[in-house]
């Protein structure tokens, strides 16, 4: 890697976001999560209403000095801080976003830690590494000694679920769902701008970005919004699995439902707080594999399921005579 | 045609604070120096005097400008309380003329724990990020001694040593500093301590959050922590009556500034050494330290990046 130049925002960008639903019986009301959220004293918590109700937890940092994977057997050091925040989306879905700018270091010593307090959010590279390489090390690291933001993220999610002012009855039980995320500079990495997204498990997804510039809050941001969609899509999926829809033909699908249709079903608005120049990266996953499709056909089918339902529970049944 | 769209809650703003070239402090007041007389004020602004001017000489500013300097002066209103300040600030203001010393702003120590329904001591410390030892990839929590913080490694604890007596294992290891060149300078700074319920900040992590203040560093909430007021007409007869921090000279620069210079009696260097242990390991809120940049930016005033280096001292020895 090279230092960054000025103007061209950083060359590589990890992340990690965990999504999950929040421990709670009821929607949490935005005036709730300033205490939710409030993660640091004397910091706001930063929360909108347009064009859906989210509130974002300050940036906390955590210090980091271990090594990063490169995808091969060498590794290189990486000393600096990481960035988490939490994402709560409608008083329902929780996230816990963290990530790291990766920055060429001057020299081959650490410096003061002060020098890593002034660059909050930089993690800078000690040795040499390119940087398509650094990317690929973080999509594809296993537990081990190489940096971890999966922890720095699962701890933060843990620590709020179990804090105060949840009463920990969640209407319905989900799985928290890992995004693992990189971007890299097209320009370094000899492609042209786009985005591979695998499923790697029924818990794992990473996406792979190459853009033209990186703006670390916008990529950010769109990241936390796939993760959420992401989530949404997989959740409603196995609640319709777990219902028994298309196998039972009584009412109990509909009442295993239920959870789906008052807590899910509206939260449904890819691409909402998707910075312009990232939009086409939605409208390519809206085309293959089409998210907002699938989505909208297990909608639907959860739809025409209720309203049979209704039908078939309110309709005498016809006589013959 | 092209819209824009903004909620404040979700995008909300941070106040600037006006600010000096160097903030120069001229003096910590103690029980003990009141105790023994005026003598020994005007002794200590005699022997601060010298190296005051040569804080000014060498603070420069862009060419052809002024220098924006201000005194400041700290009294310890938090871990004894003495006299009033009927009693003594017309006595300092006094010595310091007498020396050839203009305290322009003086400030209650206990204004650094809490003041006005803000408590700056606990804006520091929620930003408080302990530098990693080598090895730390975020897998485990940071192993955090609560009210205690260090430049390093600590030794293993007797719970530890025990354990790894019954498995044969020779025991002691020192404890090491992070930043060691070869050998190490370990320092656990105590921050703090409680007493039935009631949390009391140490002297050296006061003095930390004194020389944020002076930074112009600190925000609650986005918005200015300590505010001067105008120097009442009369001192009152109780510290609590006086503002935390008061404006003594009515033509004083900025109460802030870009950097700070001490100038101290040696008995104060561990105090201060424990100082930079807390500032090396204080995260600056990224508006501010950007808004700050900019500022000295615009007027041409070289400002380093690290906290820590926008903090000078001279110590000076005592009779």
């Amino acid at each position: 890697m090279r230092p960054d130049k000025p103007g061209e925002g950083p060359a590589v960008l990890l992340g990690e976001v965990r999504t999950g639903l929040l421990q709670h019986s009821v929607e949490l009301p935005l005036s709730a999560t300033d205490r939710l959220l409030g993660l640091r004293h004397g910091e706001r918590v930063r929360s909108s209403q347009r064009p859906n109700v989210q509130a974002h937890s300050p940036d906390l940092l955590t210090g980091v000095d271990c090594a990063l994977a490169t995808g091969s057997h060498r590794s290189v050091r990486g000393v600096g801080t990481v960035t988490a925040r939490a994402v709560l989306t409608e008083g329902r879905v929780l996230q816990a976003s963290v990530r790291a700018r990766l920055a060429a270091a001057e020299g081959a010593q650490r410096l003061p830690w002060s020098h890593y307090l002034a660059r909050p959010g930089t993690v800078e590279v000690i040795g040499r590494a390119e940087a398509p390489a650094l990317a690929d090390g973080h999509l594809t690291a296993g537990p081990g000694a190489t940096l971890d933001l999966g922890a720095i993220a699962e701890r933060m999610l843990t620590g709020i679920q179990g804090g105060g002012g949840l009463d920990r009855r969640a209407p319905f039980r989900s799985r928290r769902i890992r995004l693992r995320w990189t971007a890299v500079r097209a320009d370094l990495a000899g492609e042209a701008p786009g985005g591979r997204l695998t499923v790697e498990d029924d818990t794992l997804r990473t996406l792979r970005l190459t853009l033209d510039r990186i703006d670390p809050a916008e990529v950010t941001a769109f990241c936390e919004d796939l993760a959420l969609h992401d989530w949404l899509l997989s959740t409603l999926g196995r609640l319709i699995e777990r219902s028994g829809l298309g196998s039972d033909p009584g009412p109990g699908p509909v009442l295993k439902l239920r959870p789906a249709v008052n807590h899910l079903m509206h939260l449904w608005m890819p691409g909402a707080r998707v910075a312009r120049p990232l939009a086409p990266l939605w409208d390519g996953l809206e085309t293959r594999p089409g998210f907002s499709r699938q989505w909208a056909a297990a909608v639907q089918r959860v739809r025409d399921h209720l309203a049979l339902q209704a039908v078939g529970l309110h309709a005498q049944p016809v006589r013959k005579d | 045609m092209d819209t824009t769209f903004r909620e404040v809650s979700a995008d909300p703003r941070t106040a600037s604070v006006p600010l000096s070239h160097l903030s120069l402090e001229i003096g910590h007041l103690y029980m003990d120096d009141f105790a023994a007389g005026p003598a020994r004020l005007r002794e200590q602004f005699a022997r601060v005097k010298p190296w005051a001017d040569a804080a000014r000489a060498a603070c420069t500013a862009p060419a052809g400008r002024r220098p924006r300097i201000s005194t400041c002066f700290l009294i310890d209103d938090y871990f004894t309380r003495f006299s009033s300040p009927a009693e003594v600030v017309p006595q300092l203001i006094a010595e310091a003329e007498a020396c050839g010393l203009t305290i322009d702003y003086l400030a209650r120590e206990s204004a650094c724990a809490e003041t006005d329904g803000c408590h700056p001591a606990r804006l520091v410390e929620s930003r408080l990020v302990e530098s990693p030892p080598p090895g730390t990839n975020g897998s485990r929590p940071p192993t955090t001694a609560t009210g205690w913080l260090s430049n390093g490694e600590r030794s293993p604890g007797l719970d530890h040593l025990l354990a790894e007596a019954m498995g044969g294992d020779t025991g002691w290891r020192p404890p090491r500093e992070t930043e060691a060149r070869r050998h190490s300078v370990f320092l656990d700074v105590e921050l703090w301590d409680e007493q039935h319920g009631r949390r009391t900040w140490s002297c050296p992590y006061l003095a930390a959050v004194w020389q944020l203040l002076r930074l112009g560093l600190l925000r609650d909430r986005g918005q200015e922590v300590l505010h001067p007021a105008d120097r009442p007409e009369t001192f009152p007869h109780s510290w609590d009556a006086l503002p935390p921090l008061v404006r003594l000279n009515p033509h004083a620069d900025p109460f802030a500034a870009y950097r700070t210079f001490s100038v101290l009696a040696s008995r104060f260097l561990p105090i201060e050494h424990a100082v930079k242990i807390v500032l090396e390991q204080w995260a600056p809120e990224e508006p501010v330290l950007a808004q700050l940049a900019e500022r000295a930016g615009q007027e041409g005033v070289p400002l380093p990046d690290d906290v820590i280096a926008r903090v000078g001292y001279v110590f000076h020895g005592q009779p």
